[in-house]
């Protein structure tokens, strides 16, 4: 069986209650399939005050193997760097990452905030937050640059607000079975295999997307690209296609844009949801997954060619089935 | 003799908890109830576009983040222009809601209260083998198949909301999805299956003979034979176990109100409970004291809207990360049972009366209101119209300042927002757990969770689970509490 040990730092505890929505297979069922057995989590556990110190402590004393440590949350460094600001059983949340992380075989950051600081550590920061291995986009974080894993690894980075429960058990998944090593990772730590694609990609809006078929406002169905602020072509994520709760839902499904939760610049600073910035005719950010000189080329030219049906369904809250037989085919 | 013990960390409570107690002659003589961990949104919001409550608040709490949305929402709405909200979108809300305070209920019974129950001072209690084989942590017959079946029900915020925790399709005007009759029927269906799983584990009778019963005496009835399911298994053994007076609270309740109907009544209604009779609530007898928090600002109790407080964290004499709201200057609770009695539901009318706010009142109002939710979702859901927006803008203005409260599944949640130049100049946000878990305020009084540990009986000292009991009945949430 394999230890694994998961704490909570300047957490909203969504990562968790997302793993428990987690299926195919379900929590407790990967559990059984991986041979983890789970030695403290804050919410699922049993055991509390001087219990939890003894397990932490028997990790530390290498009386027993630490082998999957789980970090969600970001990591307080205030007051000047000491992190006394969050203690956790007395002493410095910081101080118990970086001792813990030095004993353990893996070390997973679950969520934004535990990979790259995230809200807590936006703006102003008052609790001077950051993340294990990163600050945002910078190297550094709460275990520095050069930290490795007893198995060699970085920090493996699991963003997400929440991250996806398939992102965090298939993780688990690699790194029981041996496989995950650092070419799996991509830039930002994340394995390749969740980052790669865009959360664009899977969006039932596409058809939209490509004749810029754009939705003026909320409940309407065409793309929120133009107008509505969504980020899903410049979020590296396959949330889209992979999905929520059982498969139902995404965030472009729900209606409301993704704003790249996955980033490591999340949330962004100085620019707006739900709006669209632009610089003259053109979107502030545009898609990664296409040459920006095209983009806009064949934007202009599909705008041209725009279905009347895709015009008409981009502003209705529901499809309008004015397409009849005698139609087809014509303009 | 007194012993001090300290819980810390606390587990089975959403976010860091940490308590402190003090036991003399087998009673609690003195409780501290600190939230230890802070991580300053209100501060972060500052100069924000004020839409950005909506991305921003949800991320206060991954439990409670709808709530957080609804409340978000419902204070950007009322600094914007005149609008009307859409009717269907407003179900739509109540319907996600609804699902998240019902789902909480039930999970947090489960998974966090229930495992005290299999605590070794109830291991000569007769039901004890039939708590083990139900409730076990993560391995309990009940506990399994509720934990499958949660996400099940979950599939409903798929459809509306899209993913959860964390969306952003709650706006002031409605949601930002318009369902269709497809969408519809396949809440109508994950309802009915969540129903028939809870009339089966919780229950043991369908649903609409559940809530036909009123009175202790139905109850007893009901729930008198062996075999009992789950909440009658509870009832039984809360009595056994002697739950059913203990951790009185402080005897008033609040309750802000939620899920708004189209003709503008609320489902669960708001009020101020002073113990004896029911008032209107007041909303500017809103303060909160900071004299035991780690915050520092001009004078002591401040009204939400301009809030001052600067985080200090080696403040003398503080030791929570948690304000201290109170109601005209009172301590009070909230959450399910404060709702149920302030909505004078009549079975929770007579148990409150019969034995107060308690562990056991406390536990079995929030799983009644679950069972209660589940039966109000079906009545939305047929207001759904399928051929609705579902989605109505609103202009959010220059200036302005207004509040947005509603019920999350713990109780009373409120946002304030005022608005400078397009810009937020202050966002406050006071949550259920804040209320039952402050510390003292600045008249010396503890908080609603500390009164009730105090006095408290513990049988055992080396194993004071009583203390558990009490703490779990409030389900604090103290990643909303400090935030």
């Amino acid at each position: 069986m394999k230890n694994l040990l998961y704490l909570q730092g300047l957490s909203c505890g969504g990562d968790t209650i997302s793993l428990l929505n987690a299926e195919e297979p379900d929590l407790l069922t990967a559990l059984k399939m991986l041979g983890i057995s789970i030695a403290w989590h804050p919410s699922l556990s049993s055991e509390e005050g001087d219990d939890v110190l003894g397990i932490c402590s028997d990790f530390l004393e290498g009386k027993k193997s630490l082998d999957l440590l789980l970090i969600e949350g970001a990591v307080s460094t205030a007051p000047m760097g000491t992190g006394r600001i969050h203690c956790f059983m007395e002493r410095p949340f910081a101080e118990w990452v970086r001792d813990l992380a030095s004993v353990a075989e893996y070390t997973l950051a679950v969520g934004t905030c535990a990979a790259t600081g995230g809200i807590p550590a936006s703006g102003t920061n008052p609790t001077k937050a950051t993340g294990m291995q990163f600050h945002h986009g910078k190297n550094g974080g709460v275990l520095g640059e050069d930290y490795r894993s007893r198995a060699g690894l970085p920090v493996t980075n699991i963003p997400g607000c929440p991250a996806h429960p398939d992102w965090i058990i298939e993780t688990l998944h690699l790194v029981t079975s041996g496989k995950l090593t650092a070419d799996l990772l991509d830039y930002a730590n994340r394995p390749r295999l969740f980052y790669t694609g865009l959360a664009h990609h899977g969006c039932t809006r596409n058809e939209f997307y490509e004749f810029k078929s754009s939705a003026t406002d909320f409940g309407q169905m065409g793309c929120l690209f133009e107008f509505l602020g969504c980020r899903g072509t410049q979020c590296e994520s396959d949330c889209n296609s992979r999905l929520w709760l059982g498969r139902t839902g995404s965030c472009t499904r729900g209606g409301y844009p993704c704003i790249a939760c996955t980033s490591q610049d999340f949330p962004p600073q100085n620019s707006r949801f739900f709006t669209t910035e632009t610089i003259g005719n053109i979107p502030k950010y545009l898609p990664f997954d296409v040459p920006k000189a095209w983009y806009i080329g064949i934007a202009g030219l599909s705008k041209m060619a725009t279905p009347e049906r895709l015009k008409v369904n981009s502003v209705s809250p529901h499809p309008v089935y004015a397409q009849r037989k005698e139609e087809r085919g014509r303009k | 003799m007194s012993r001090k013990i300290t819980v810390n960390p606390m587990s089975r409570v959403e976010g860091d908890l940490k308590i402190k107690i003090e036991i003399a002659d087998g009673v609690v003589k003195d409780a501290m109830a600190s939230g230890v961990m802070f991580r300053g949104f209100e501060k972060i919001l500052k100069n924000h576009f004020p839409e950005d409550g909506l991305v921003y608040t949800p991320r206060i709490c991954g439990i409670c983040s709808i709530s957080h949305s609804i409340a978000a929402a419902s204070a950007l709405g009322a600094v914007s222009a005149e609008f009307t909200p859409s009717a269907s979108g407003q179900y739509a809300k109540n319907i996600s809601h609804a699902t998240e305070n019902a789902m909480s209920h039930i999970t947090q019974f489960y998974l966090y209260f229930a495992p005290d129950l299999l605590n070794r001072k109830y291991k000569d209690l007769a039901d004890y083998r039939v708590l083990v084989r139900r409730f076990a942590p993560l391995q309990g017959e009940s506990v399994v198949r509720i934990m499958e079946e949660r996400k099940r029900f979950l599939e409903i915020l798929g459809l509306i909301v899209g993913k959860w925790p964390h969306t952003l399709a709650i706006q002031p005007g409605g949601v930002t999805r318009s369902l269709g009759s497809s969408e519809i029927f396949r809440i109508k269906g994950i309802l009915a299956s969540f129903t028939s799983l809870v009339e089966k584990v919780l229950l043991g009778m369908p649903l609409r003979e559940y809530l036909e019963m009123e009175t202790r005496a139905d109850l007893e009835s009901a729930f008198s034979g062996d075999g009992a399911a789950d909440l009658g298994l509870f009832c039984r053994v809360a009595g056994e176990a002697g739950l059913m007076r203990m951790g009185s609270g402080p005897g008033r309740f609040l309750s802000a109100g939620a899920f708004p109907r189209s003709d503008g009544s609320l489902y669960i209604p708001s009020g101020y409970w002073d113990g004896e009779r029911l008032a209107e609530l007041e909303v500017e007898g809103i303060t909160e004291s900071i004299r035991y928090s780690f915050f520092t600002a001009p004078e002591g109790s401040s009204s939400p809207f301009d809030d001052a407080s600067e985080p200090r964290w080696d403040k003398p004499g503080a030791y929570s990360w948690a304000k201290s709201p109170r109601y005209k200057g009172l301590v009070v609770e909230v959450g399910a049972l404060a709702r149920q009695v302030i909505s004078g539901d009549p079975l929770i009318r007579e148990l409150h009366s019969e034995y107060g706010s308690t562990v056991f009142t406390r536990v079995f109002a929030r799983l009644h209101e679950a069972v209660k939710l589940l039966h109000e979702m079906g009545s939305w859901i047929e207001l759904l119209d399928p051929e609705e927006n579902y989605y109505k803008k609103n202009v959010v203005r220059e200036n302005g300042a207004g509040f947005g409260i509603t019920e999350a599944a713990r109780g009373f949640l409120g946002h304030w927002l005022s608005v400078e130049n397009g810009r937020i100049r202050n966002y406050q946000v006071i949550t259920p757990t804040a209320w039952n878990c402050s510390p003292r305020d600045d008249k010396g009084r503890p908080g609603a969770l500390e009164q009730s540990l105090m006095e408290t009986a513990v049988e055992d000292e080396d194993n004071p689970v009583e203390v558990d009991h009490v703490i779990r009945s409030y389900d604090p949430c103290l990643v909303c509490t400090v935030h």
